[in-house]
């Protein structure tokens, strides 16, 4: 019955009328497609993140990390002996990174722009008797072979980087690693791996000890990762081998198998992912809306066909079952298409998202998105389970009407039941108002996801579309009296003022967009408006000095002691900050040490104190061995305030550090502990700087100076003042580029389905145009009032979204950001950006009322007296 | 005088006009020459040809699909005839652009529907008053007017109700004066007692009867009842878009 009613009608209807049809499947193609493309590419960023190592080998079984600096390299001949009676392959490893010099064209000083490649540093005859098919640094051309270790700038790079920039053994491949630019050599090309391993553009490998002299690590090492000889005894000897590094570490590493390593870049970028995937359904839930609205129109159109198939004794079942099932194939016709979409736009969606992750978070080797058979399945699944969940309603309402009802030609569409939906909508907005309440979901590693927080948003967005009709009833009745201009005024606002459940639907979609968008735009003006206020305090040196192949959050390019000692001793340097940052392991939890001269902290910067320190000890190198600033992440993250005690690792022992006071920050989600930096040279053994900030001498002029210093330094990168703060917007918004995009397709689905909203009811409304036009309406007259009735519903939708939006971006500011990543903003509300926002889609949804409307005055009229 | 007389008494003269159709009453307000119309290639008007005198009532008999609704439509410049001549008042509706068109309708034509067709959003009052505002009469005579003719029409009580809440009487007094309420030169009536108990239909027919000599109004009535022509002057009858007879009725 099923498939003939679908055959009979649903397939006729479409047939008559392709273009309503093909307008759903894209719109719901269309949400689809921008949950799909943000999946697609936060996974691939996501994948980018990888063990570099187990590219060219087999995956590893174990990898040890200290929890704080690096490990010496005598640690290797200890572990060997600890293992001795295994079949372990032991691989040190030293990885850095590079990014090229600036070419002609490239952004003065722009950061991130240029590649960062990551090179590694591994033993390479070590390499050849790991237990793989086929060495990727094979010593069967031995000359070349040999070339690696003879030549200290000998490098191999990747098959697709060879072929990419045309490069070939012997070719010059310049890279700046810390401060120099250095032209390393091309001994060998590297094949990629089997199975379709591709092994990534960005890796560089070099022999151990030429990379350790190269960054400047001599006798140290980043981490050591063990491989298991395969064999009947491996998985045996696997474990053996962890309880043997755990019992040997005496605090001085921590053990983790590759995936568990894995999983820790996913859960440094979870929250980044998940706000980013909530936002992508926006243009879903919006779609859902259309979908509903469209479903229910066709409902009420095709009443009458119903009305006769149920007189003829088509049961209830049968219809909903066949209104259901043409909403499931619009899902799989708007999935599939999604799908496709979505993987395109991943495309573009993974070098954004992966812009973002490689200025934030961590380097990203992400060019593309690939498309699997289980995801394709997913994205279809998604197109038709939405479409099914929109579908109901308007199928329940087909299958129970009764047929004398249906077969009634005129009348009023139905009106919704407007005091159960204000007073639902009020108690979704209590609800939210009481989630926001609710703490965060705390993980092991410290991570916190805002969980009540994005119900709460989710609630207060259903509450407020709930709310919707009563507000289009409001419009129409607030400007009842305008009715007297003209009758297009008097016919649009009767329409208003008792809006049918199309004009709650359109407004609701409406709403949704508007709230959200203006909420993020709340948010980004209150982070904007902060981070001004933040940078005017904390930027204000004259000069900003770090390495150029620096382009990365994990980048790990420093100034070596001679270079900034030499800057410092200049005759035109001022006050000078030498700051240095390392990641450690704070109760089991990766944080930042920041380290810097704190006096220069109090005499030159005004910090935005959360707890200010009760005295100037924590400022004074002599007094400040054992006290600590902490950021106000930091203190969200692990609980902890002024007066208490910390717990540090440093490859010189465990430093207990008193906190001295508490500062907002909003350069990490992760936190920061920030000492003296004399104290970290000595505990790390690290004189190498992360950044220089400088004053110039009074009669000196910045700009000269840079140059100067440009000169002497080319691999260094230098901002002014003013130039810095401007990088560092331009990173901020471009973070939020992806955002926007997200928040603008919403938008642009909504007023789509306000067009469609208003087609549909023009054509129901058929017979009133007949009318109309009897009494002597023109075309035009008949669009005016169409297209203030569009306005009318658009103004119902943005005008209680713009109220929404302020619940809203306070819910972002002050439960979900701060939730998640410990940061306090200030409350800023951008009006005029609203402003212009809310003119620009009420003026959309005049246009889209005066186009349709002119197309419905032409409608063969609906008569047949 | 039998019907096949009538119809061949009635057949059109040398100017297209029929010779019954002088009526005596005063000049003629429309005049409509050989009237053709067709739809997907099956023809609806086989050169109908009338005239209608200022003040006069007519009558449109015939069986389903005989022509009377698209006639009508034609007369009311709805539809557009594909061939044939009409002028109201000297005018050829055939050659108005839809705006002219539009204006002619808002300006010189009132409708009364079978099903009334009252905009469902629109108070009583508001749907009296929509023909003024479409003619841009200011507000304040608007508001007179109206209150004028719904009293007239004996729905005083009823102005503020919304067509759902009304009989279907009374839906059909509201069309009756929203068609009314502009002082049309022409009255098209679809049919307005067909969809209304005896009692009411009798009621409206009056009202229509008296409300047209009121205001000099002619009338062109479409219907199925021998009844209802009572209140004309005359009836033609349409068969296979054809007029086949006409008769005087008053």
């Amino acid at each position: 019955m099923t498939a003939l009613l679908l055959r009979l009608f649903s397939w006729r209807h479409c047939r008559l009328a392709p273009g309503t049809s093909i307008l759903l499947v894209l719109i719901l193609a269309l949400g689809v497609a921008v949950y799909f493309a943000v999946r697609l590419a936060n996974r691939a960023a996501v994948a980018g993140f990888q063990q570099f190592t187990s590219l060219l080998t087999t995956q590893s079984d174990w990898v040890i990390t200290p929890p704080a600096g690096r490990l010496p390299e005598s640690v290797l001949p200890e572990l060997r002996e600890a293992l001795r009676d295994l079949a372990v392959h032991i691989v040190p490893v030293v990885e850095t990174t590079g990014a090229p010099p600036r070419q002609a064209n490239d952004g003065e000083e722009e950061i991130g722009v240029r590649t960062t490649y990551t090179l590694l540093g591994l033993d390479l005859i070590a390499l050849q008797n790991l237990p793989v098919e086929r060495p990727v640094v094979s010593m069967t051309e031995a000359a070349q072979f040999w070339q690696g270790f003879v030549d200290p700038l000998a490098v191999y790079i990747p098959h697709a980087l060879a072929k990419a920039q045309s490069l070939d053994r012997g070719s010059v491949f310049p890279l700046i690693i810390n401060e120099r630019i250095v032209d390393l050599r091309v001994a060998g090309v590297l094949p990629d791996g089997g199975a379709g391993l591709r092994i990534p553009e960005t890796l560089l490998v070099m022999d151990l000890p030429n990379l350790q002299a190269l960054s400047g690590r001599r006798g140290k090492i980043d981490r050591v990762e063990f491989l298991i000889e395969p064999g009947p005894l491996a998985e045996t000897q696997r474990a053996e081998t962890r309880t043997i590094l755990e019992k040997t570490s005496a605090g001085r590493w921590s053990t983790a198998s590759p995936n568990e390593r894995r999983e820790s870049a996913e859960i440094m970028t979870r929250a980044f992912r998940m706000n980013l995937t909530v936002l992508s359904l926006l243009a879903l839930m919006v779609g859902l809306y259309l979908i509903f609205q469209a479903l229910d129109g066709a409902v009420v159109r095709r009443r009458e066909e119903i009305g006769i198939l149920r007189s003829l004794g088509v049961t209830a079942r049968a219809i909903r079952r066949a209104w259901l099932a043409e909403a499931a194939v619009l899902g799989l016709a708007g999935g599939a298409l999604g799908a496709l979409l979505g993987w395109a736009g991943a495309q573009w969606a993974v070098i954004a998202v992966g812009r973002t992750m490689n200025s934030l978070y961590f380097a990203s080797s992400a060019r593309t998105a690939s498309l699997s058979g289980g995801e394709l399945t997913a994205a279809i699944a998604l197109g038709v389970i939405a479409s099914v969940i929109a579908g109901w309603w308007p199928a329940r309402n087909a299958a129970l009407t009764p047929p004398a009802q249906m077969l009634r030609r005129s009348g009023i569409a139905s009106t919704p039941q407007h005091r159960r939906h204000v007073m639902a909508g009020g108690l979704l907005l209590a609800l939210a108002a009481l989630l926001t309440l609710v703490p965060p979901l705390r993980f092991a590693d410290g991570g916190r996801l805002a969980v009540a927080g994005f119900f709460s948003g989710l609630l207060a967005v259903l509450g407020g579309g709930l709310l919707s009709a009563p507000a289009v009833r409001l419009v129409g009745r607030s400007l009842h009296a305008a009715g007297r201009i003209s009758a297009p005024f008097r016919l649009a606002l009767s329409h208003l003022r008792r809006p049918a459940s199309r004009h709650r639907m359109a407004a609701a979609g409406l709403l949704s967009a508007t709230a959200m968008t203006a909420g993020m735009g709340i948010m980004v003006g209150s982070f904007d408006h902060t981070m001004r206020g933040w940078i005017e305090r904390t930027f204000v040196a004259d000069l900003y000095i770090s390495s150029d192949g620096a382009q990365s959050a994990s980048s790990q390019n420093r100034l070596s002691p001679s270079t900034w000692r030499a800057i410092l001793a200049r005759p035109e340097t001022g006050d000078a900050n030498v700051i240095q940052a390392a990641p450690v392991q704070v109760q089991g939890k990766t944080t930042l040490l920041w380290a810097g001269d704190l006096r220069f902290l109090k005499e030159h910067i005004r910090m935005a104190w959360l707890e200010r320190p009760e005295n100037d000890a924590v400022f004074d190198a002599a007094r400040n061995a054992e006290l600590c600033l902490i950021s106000e992440a930091f203190m969200d993250r692990f609980g902890l305030r002024q007066g208490n005690s910390i717990e540090v690792p440093t490859p010189a022992g465990m430093k207990t550090l008193k906190i001295a006071g508490s500062f907002a920050d909003y350069g990490n989600e992760r936190g920061s502990v920030m000492i003296d930096r004399a104290h970290f040279a000595r505990w790390f053994d690290d004189e190498m700087a992360g950044s220089v900030v400088m004053f110039v001498k009074p009669g000196h002029d910045p700009e000269t100076v840079r140059a100067g210093l440009l000169k002497d330094y080319p691999g260094l990168s230098i901002f002014t003042n003013s130039s810095l703060r401007t990088e560092i917007l331009r990173i901020f918004n471009q973070s939020f580029a992806i955002t926007w995009a997200l928040e603008l397709i919403g938008v642009c689905v909504a007023v789509i389905g306000l067009g469609l909203t208003l087609a549909s009811m023009l054509v129901e409304r058929r017979s009133d145009i007949s009318t109309l036009r009897a009494l002597g309406m023109t075309h035009n007259e008949i669009a005016r009032s169409a297209a203030l009735e569009g306005a009318g519903i658009a103004l119902g939708g943005v005008v209680p979204g713009l109220l929404l939006s302020l619940g809203l971006g306070w819910i972002l500011i002050r439960v979900i950001n701060k939730q998640t990543f410990g940061w306090t903003l200030q409350f800023t509300i951008p009006w005029w950006q609203l402003g212009i926002f809310a003119l620009i889609v009420v003026c959309s949804g005049t246009l889209t009322g005066w186009f349709t409307g002119r197309r419905g005055s032409k409608l063969p009229a609906d008569r047949e007296e | 005088m039998t019907v096949r007389a009538l119809a061949k008494s009635s057949a059109p003269d040398e100017y297209g006009v029929s010779s019954l159709s002088m009526t005596g009453l005063s000049a003629p307000l429309l005049v409509a020459s050989s009237l053709t119309k067709s739809y997907d290639g099956q023809a609806v008007l086989r050169g109908v040809s009338l005239t209608l005198s200022a003040g006069e009532r007519l009558a449109l008999m015939g069986p389903s699909g005989s022509g009377k609704t698209t006639l009508l439509n034609c007369l009311g410049g709805v539809d557009r005839p594909d061939g044939g001549t009409l002028r109201l008042r000297d005018k050829a509706i055939e050659t108005l652009s839809p705006d002219e068109l539009a204006a002619l309708r808002r300006r010189d034509i009132g409708t009364i529907f079978q099903f009334f067709h009252l905009l469902p959003t629109l108070t009583a009052a508001e749907n009296v008053e929509l023909p003024l505002q479409l003619n841009g009469l200011p507000a304040r005579e608007r508001t007179e007017r109206v209150k004028k003719l719904i009293e007239r029409v004996g729905l005083s009580h009823r102005a503020e109700a919304l067509p759902s809440q009304l009989s279907g009487g009374e839906m059909q007094r509201v069309a009756i004066a929203r068609a009314l309420i502009h002082r049309p030169s022409l009255l098209l009536a679809d049919e307005p007692t067909g969809n209304l108990d005896s009692v009411s239909g009798d009621n409206v027919l009056n009202l229509i009867q008296e409300l047209s000599e009121e205001t000099g109004t002619s009338l062109v009535l479409v219907t199925h009842s021998a009844e209802a022509t009572r209140i004309c002057h005359r009836t033609i009858h349409l068969r296979d878009g054809e007029i086949a007879a006409e008769e005087r009725t008053a």
